[in-house]
C-alpha cells in the first residue's frame, strides 16, 4: 500500500510545498485582500473596474485609486526606511503641512507665481524644509539617542504650530498653474502624482537595493551597536534616513496640496502618519525593524486607497474611515504576532492529533 | 564599623571634590531631574511675579494656584496615568483621542436621557476599555506600545467621528450643577476657589502616589522599567505580565476620568478636542522628572510638571502671543527636558 501511495504523496507534497510557500509569502494576504476588495467594489458599483481614455488621459475609478495612493506611497517609502533602522517617524503629517505652507507662502509673496523658476524655487524650498525637519528628527535619534517616537512626536505636534506661524494662522491660497500641475497634471495620460510617486519609488528602490545601503539599514535595525562595530557608520546612516523621510514627506505634502493650492496648516496631512505606517505594515514589513520590503508598499498603498474608497462605495459615512483603518492595523499586527502564530499552531496540532491515526495516513 | 566600610575600604579624602561628593552622599541622585523641574517652576514664577504683578495684586498667589489646578485638572489626571505607563518604559499615544471620545459619548448619553451616575461611570469605563485593549495588545500580542496605542488613538478618533462630527452641548442639570459647584475663599481680586474637578485630580494624584510608592504593584511598575523584559521582577516573585496590562488599563481609566473632567470644563463634547493632548501629558511627565526609558521618576514630580505646563500657557497668554505659539513652546520645552535627561543619563554612566 505504501509503495503505490508514495509517488502520489510526493507530487501532492510538492504541490503543498508550493502552496505553503505562496501562502507564507508576506504579500499573500495583502494581495488577497486587495483583489477581494476591488472585486467587492466592482460588484457593488458597476463600471468600477473600467478604465477609459478621454482626451488622451486615463480615466476611471482605478486611476483615481492609483492617484490617491501616491501620497501614502511617498510617505510610506520614507517610513519604511526609517522602520528598517528600528525607528519610526510620527512627524510626516506635520512635515507635509509645513512644507506646503512654506511653498505656498513663498509663491504668494512672489511677484509672478506662475513663473516656472519661481515655482521650482518654491518646490525646492518645500523639500528643503522637509529635509530640515528630517535632520532635526535624525539628530535627536542618531546623535542624542532619544527614542524615535518621542523625538518625532515633538515635531508631530509642534510642527502644526510652526505651519500656523508660517501661514500667520490663515489658509494661504495661491493661483499658479505650473505648481498645480504637480497635483493635477498628466504625463502620457498618467496622472502626475502617480508618475512622481512611481519615479521616486524606483529611484529609492535602486539606491537602496543596488547599493549596500539597504543592508546597512537592516543591520542597524537588528543591532545598532554591533553594526557600528562591524564598520557601518550607523549614526550617519540613521541621520540620512530621517532626512530622506522628511524630504519625501514634504514631496507628499506638495503633491497632496497642489490640486487645491490651499495651505491649511491645521488639516493638511492630519492622521497621515497612520496611513504611512499602515502601508508599511500591509506591505509585509514588520515594525520591529531589521527587514523591509519595498515592493509590498505598492500593494499596501493601493490597498489603503481602495479601503478608503470602499467605505464610500458601501455608503458608510466617510468620517468612519479612521475606524476601519485602525481595525485593519490592529488585525494585521495581531495576526503577525508570534503569540497568535503559536496559539494557532497549538490548536492545529491538537486538531491533527485528535483524529484516528488512519486519517493521518490518508493525508 | 559599619557594613558599608566592610564592603568598601575607606579611602583618604584628599580633594575638595571628593569631600563634597561625600557630603552629598546622602542625596538621592534620582531627585536631580525633579530639582530641575522645581527650579524651572521657581524661575517662571519669578519672571511672572516681576512682569505681571501690579501694586494691588501679586502674580504669585492662591488665585494663580487655584486657577492652574482648575484649568489643568484633566491634564493632571492624564499625566498621572501616563506616569504609570512611562515608568514601565512604555507609552500611551491614545489619551487625547480617548478624551474626545469620552466627551462625545457622555454628551450623547445625556441626550439619550441616561441618569448622571450611569453616564459618568460609563464615560470612565470607555477609557478603561481602550486602555485594556492597548495592554492586551502590548502584553499578549507583543506589539510595540506606541503602535498599539497609536492604533487605539485612531480607533477612538474614528469612533468619536461616528458619534458626531459636530460639537454636542451638554445641558443636563445635574452635570451643570457639578460643573458649577465650588467653594470660594477670600474677597475680590485675591479670591480663590476649590471645585469638583480640582478635587478629583488631586485625589487621583494622591492615590497614584500611594499605589506607586507603597504597594507591591508599584514596585512591579518600577521593576518593569528596568529594561530586562521583567526578568528581575520575575525573580522577585512579582507578576510582570499582569502589571503591564494593568498600567495601560490605569492610563486608559485616567483618560476616561480626564474625558469627564474635560467635558465638565467645556460643558460639551467635540470630536476634534484633545489633538496633541498626548504630547501635553507626556511633556508634563517628562518635565516632572520621569525618565522616558522607564524605571525612574516620581508621580509628585508629574504634578510639578503639570504646573510648569500650565504656567507656560499663562505666560504666553499674558504676553499676548497667538495661541499656536503654545504648541511650539510645549515642543521646545519637551525637547529641552528630553535632552537634559540624556545628558544626566550619560553623566551617570
Amino acid at each position: 500500500m505504501s509503495m503505490t501511495a508514495a509517488p502520489g504523496r510526493t507530487t501532492a507534497s510538492r504541490g503543498a510545498e508550493i502552496w505553503r510557500e505562496v501562502t507564507h509569502h508576506g504579500l499573500f494576504w495583502p494581495v488577497v485582500a486587495l483583489v477581494g476588495l476591488l472585486l467587492a467594489c466592482g460588484a457593488a458599483s458597476p463600471g468600477f473596474l473600467d478604465v477609459t481614455v478621454r482626451d488622451g488621459h486615463l480615466f476611471g475609478q482605478l486611476v483615481d485609486l492609483a492617484r490617491n495612493s501616491a501620497t501614502p506611497l511617498l510617505l510610506a517609502l520614507g517610513m519604511c526606511l526609517v522602520i528598517a533602522t528600528g525607528g519610526i517617524d510620527l512627524s510626516v503629517g506635520a512635515v507635509m503641512a509645513i512644507a506646503l505652507a512654506v511653498s505656498l507662502t513663498y509663491l504668494d509673496a512672489a511677484a509672478d507665481p506662475s513663473d516656472l523658476g519661481t515655482v521650482l524655487t518654491a518646490v525646492a524650498l518645500g523639500l528643503a524644509v522637509g529635509a530640515l525637519g528630517g535632520a532635526f528628527n535624525g539628530a535627536m535619534v542618531a546623535v542624542l539617542g532619544i527614542q524615535p517616537f518621542i523625538a518625532t512626536m515633538i515635531l508631530m505636534v509642534a510642527g502644526r504650530g510652526i505651519a500656523m506661524l508660517v501661514t500667520q494662522g490663515q489658509i494661504t491660497t495661491v493661483s499658479s498653474p505650473p505648481f498645480k500641475t504637480i497635483g493635477s497634471g498628466y504625463v502620457l495620460g498618467i496622472p502626475m502624482p502617480v508618475v512622481i510617486a512611481l519615479v521616486t519609488f524606483v529611484v529609492v528602490a535602486v539606491v537602496v537595493r543596488r547599493t549596500a545601503l539597504g543592508m546597512f539599514l537592516e543591520s542597524i535595525g537588528i543591532n545598532r551597536e554591533a553594526s557600528r562595530l562591524a564598520g557601518v557608520r550607523s549614526r550617519r546612516t540613521t541621520w540620512t534616513v530621517y532626512v530622506i523621510a522628511g524630504a519625501l514627506a514634504a514631496l507628499a505634502g506638495l503633491v497632496y496640496g497642489a490640486p487645491t493650492m490651499a495651505a491649511d496648516a491645521n488639516n493638511i496631512g492630519l492622521m497621515k502618519e497612520l496611513d504611512a505606517i499602515m502601508v508599511v505594515v500591509l506591505g509585509g514589513t514588520k515594525l520591529d525593524g531589521g527587514r523591509f520590503y519595498l515592493g509590498g508598499l505598492l500593494v499596501g498603498a493601493m490597498l489603503l486607497s481602495t479601503l478608503e474608497r470602499a467605505v464610500i462605495i458601501f455608503q458608510l459615512p466617510s468620517q468612519t474611515t479612521p475606524l476601519f483603518k485602525a481595525v485593519v492595523l490592529i488585525a494585521v499586527c495581531v495576526a503577525a504576532s508570534p503569540t497568535l502564530r503559536a496559539m494557532l499552531r497549538r490548536t492545529r496540532r491538537a486538531v491533527v492529533a485528535a483524529p484516528a491515526p488512519a486519517e493521518q495516513v490518508a493525508a | 564599623m559599619s557594613a558599608d566600610q566592610l564592603v568598601r575600604p575607606e579611602r583618604p579624602a584628599t580633594s575638595v571634590v571628593h569631600r563634597a561628593r561625600r557630603a552629598l552622599g546622602g542625596f538621592d541622585r534620582r531627585m536631580l531631574p525633579v530639582l530641575g523641574t522645581l527650579l524651572t517652576l521657581a524661575i517662571m514664577l519669578g519672571v511672572g511675579q516681576e512682569r505681571y504683578s501690579t501694586d494691588r495684586v501679586d502674580f504669585v498667589s492662591m488665585k494663580l494656584l487655584s486657577n492652574l489646578l482648575v484649568d489643568n485638572s484633566y491634564l493632571l489626571v492624564l499625566a498621572v496615568g501616563m506616569t504609570f505607563v512611562i515608568l514601565t518604559g512604555g507609552i500611551d499615544l491614545s489619551v487625547g483621542a480617548v478624551v474626545a471620545l469620552v466627551g462625545l459619548a457622555i454628551a450623547q448619553m445625556f441626550t439619550a436621557g441616561l441618569p448622571l451616575a450611569v453616564v459618568l461611570v460609563a464615560g470612565v469605563l470607555i477609557g478603561t476599555i481602550c486602555g485594556l485593549l492597548i495592554g492586551v495588545m502590548v502584553q499578549v500580542f507583543d506589539i510595540q506600545p506606541f503602535i498599539a496605542s497609536l492604533a487605539v488613538m485612531f480607533l477612538a478618533r474614528g469612533l468619536a467621528n461616528v458619534v458626531s462630527v459636530n460639537s454636542l452641548k451638554i445641558d443636563d442639570p445635574g452635570f451643570s450643577a457639578l460643573a458649577a459647584w465650588n467653594i470660594t475663599f477670600g474677597e475680590g481680586r485675591t479670591s480663590w476657589r476649590i471645585n469638583a474637578s480640582m478635587l478629583v485630580a488631586l485625589a487621583v494624584l494622591v492615590i497614584a502616589f500611594v499605589v506607586l510608592h507603597h504597594t507591591r504593584f508599584g514596585r512591579s511598575v518600577y521593576g518593569l522599567g528596568a529594561g530586562d523584559q521583567g526578568a528581575a521582577i520575575n525573580l522577585m516573585g512579582l507578576r510582570p505580565a499582569r502589571t503591564r496590562v494593568w498600567v495601560y488599563t490605569i492610563s486608559g481609566t485616567c483618560a476616561g476620568v480626564a474625558g469627564v473632567l474635560f467635558a465638565l470644563y467645556t460643558k460639551s463634547g467635540f470630536n476634534l478636542t484633545g489633538i496633541g493632548m498626548e504630547l501635553d501629558a507626556i511633556a508634563a511627565v517628562v518635565i516632572g522628572g520621569t525618565l522616558l526609558s522607564g524605571g525612574t521618576g516620581f508621580v509628585l514630580g508629574t504634578g510639578a510638571g503639570v504646573m510648569v505646563y500650565g504656567l507656560i500657557q499663562v505666560l504666553i497668554a499674558r504676553e499676548g502671543l497667538d495661541s499656536w505659539w503654545t504648541r511650539v513652546f510645549i515642543g521646545a520645552v519637551l525637547l529641552a527636558f528630553v535632552v537634559l535627561q540624556r545628558v544626566l543619563a550619560v553623566r551617570r554612566r
